[in-house]
């Protein structure tokens, strides 16, 4: 028999992970599509649950002088309309899914689910965003490019839940999102992309390239990035068709249901130009 | 099973069951408010849309335990009220609802978009109903009736 554990403290919850592995169940928007079974049956879950949304410890969001910290329990319409919250990250929550799951779900489900086409997920990439990882001996940080390293894969210890997301400040970046997916609201990406720069006295100063939906994990190269900082927002223009070729090595999509992957690398290339076209 | 408690439509409820019960079965089976749909199961139609501490859920995505404490309104409850008299008529006379099922949900959306927002655009609109899906008007004159509300709705207090 499974157990059901419904903690009122975050202390209560990281001893019960300590002593159970469980499922942790936030908005339940993954784990009870995953889970269900038929209408009046009960969900099928084959561990223990540990039920972490009524938490209010964990539903905050604040600025210090690093950047922004939102609480692991925030949904994601308290998110979007919280004026801290970097406007990309309002972009991309503003059409993510539905306002009835926007009102339910949390962006730290959404980064431990860890499916590639988890749309925060390239924004957070983008931004640099570090999670605060609790158990009940302490926390670490990680950046959570570390953090996800493959389809539902990342790296938590089964004592540990994610607290805080970290959002450096990012007062300069100009940002731009393109999501593609069959319809306007409640689709599943087929392609997403989130670019960043920054540009002075004519000279690209930093440039940022996130795309989703492409590949196992989100893709961003710091690398390549760098290649093309220092450039002249010209000689960046020139470069284009250079930065789609470096980029593309990284774009390698498959097929399924929602796209084919030719289709998808001829839009995200497509994305990638529009993007650097556009700095100025 | 555990105890579980949470108000619904102004009543304390106080049941036993799996805390990983979805929402949705409570409300229909355990306490038959059927006036609360089930569509697809999975998050994607907004016909098992209940209001939750203010705003909206689908109930098909929600464990009861999620809810302990929270008061939880359903269209049973909602349509003793003033509100939903003034957007049930909308509905009626814009010929809003064909089949009915998708209606709890729209009207449930429509309610809690115009208390935060009594003045929507058009584009605000759809995006509040985006999660709603419905097979028959062709939601043209879902948005027709919201607006007239908001325009039309007098000094109503959402
Ligand atoms: C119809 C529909 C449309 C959707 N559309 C989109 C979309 O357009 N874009 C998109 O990106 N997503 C979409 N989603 C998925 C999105 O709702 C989820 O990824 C959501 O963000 C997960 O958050 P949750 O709180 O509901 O997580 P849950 O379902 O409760 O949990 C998800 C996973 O995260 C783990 N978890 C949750 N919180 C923590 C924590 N604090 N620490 C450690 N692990 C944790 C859980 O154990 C579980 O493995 C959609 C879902 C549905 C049903
Ligand atoms: S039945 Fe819940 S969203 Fe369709
Ligand atoms: S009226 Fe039939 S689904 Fe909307």
């Amino acid at each position: 028999m499974v157990k059901h554990y419904i903690p009122s403290t975050l202390k209560e919850a990281l001893e019960v992970l300590d002593k159970h592995d469980c499922y942790i169940m936030a908005g339940g928007t993954d784990l009870m599509v995953v889970k269900h079974q038929r209408s009046g049956l009960i969900p099928n879950f084959d561990k223990d649950v540990c039920y972490i949304s009524n938490l209010e410890e964990l539903q905050y969001i604040f600025e210090d002088e690093k950047g922004v910290h939102i609480g692991a329990g925030t949904k994601f319409s308290d998110i979007e309309e919280n004026e801290l919250v970097p406007e990309i990250l309002k972009q991309i929550i503003h059409e993510l899914a539905s306002p009835n799951i926007r009102n339910m779900a949390t962006m730290a489900g959404n980064i431990a689910n860890a499916s590639p086409a988890g749309d925060s997920i390239v924004g957070l990439y983008l931004l640099d965003a570090e999670l605060e990882l609790v158990n009940i001996n302490g926390s670490r940080m990680m950046p959570i490019k570390d953090f996800i390293f493959g389809v539902r894969k990342i790296h938590r210890e089964k004592n540990e839940l994610i607290k805080e997301i970290f959002i450096p400040h990012h007062d300069d970046l100009n940002t731009y999102w393109r999501k593609v997916g069959s319809r306007a609201a409640e689709s599943i990406s087929k392609i997403t992309f989130a670019g960043g720069y920054e540009v002075e006295n004519g000279k690209v100063k930093d440039l940022r390239m996130a795309f989703g939906s492409v590949s196992i994990t989100c893709v961003r190269d710091r690398k390549t990035e760098e290649k093309y900082i220092g450039m002249s927002v010209e000689e960046l223009h020139n470069h284009v068709e250079d930065i789609i070729k470096d980029m593309g090595k990284f774009v390698t999509p498959i097929t399924d249901q929602r796209s084919t992957k030719e289709y998808r690398y001829k839009v995200a290339m497509n994305i990638l130009k529009d993007f650097i076209l556009t700095i100025e | 099973m555990e105890n579980i408690s949470f108000y619904v439509d102004d009543k304390e409820v106080i049941i036993d069951v799996d805390p990983s019960t979805r929402l949705l079965d409570v409300l229909r089976i355990k306490l038959h408010i059927t006036g609360v749909k089930e569509g697809c199961g999975e998050g994607a139609c907004g016909a098992c849309s209940v209001i939750v501490d203010g705003v909206c859920y689908d109930s098909c995505l929600t464990p009861v335990a999620n809810v302990i404490g929270k008061h939880i309104t359903t269209i049973e409850g909602f349509r003793n009220t003033p509100q939903y008299r003034i957007i049930a008529d909308a509905f009626a006379d814009f010929g809003a609802s064909q089949c009915g099922f998708c209606t709890p949900g729209m009207i449930l959306n429509t309610y809690t978009l115009l208390k935060k927002n009594p003045h929507p655009t058009e584009e605000e609109v759809r995006v509040a109903l985006s999660g709603n899906l419905c097979r028959c008007t062709g939601y043209n004159a879902i948005v027709k009736a919201v607006l007239d509300i908001a325009e039309n709705g007098g000094d109503i207090e959402w």
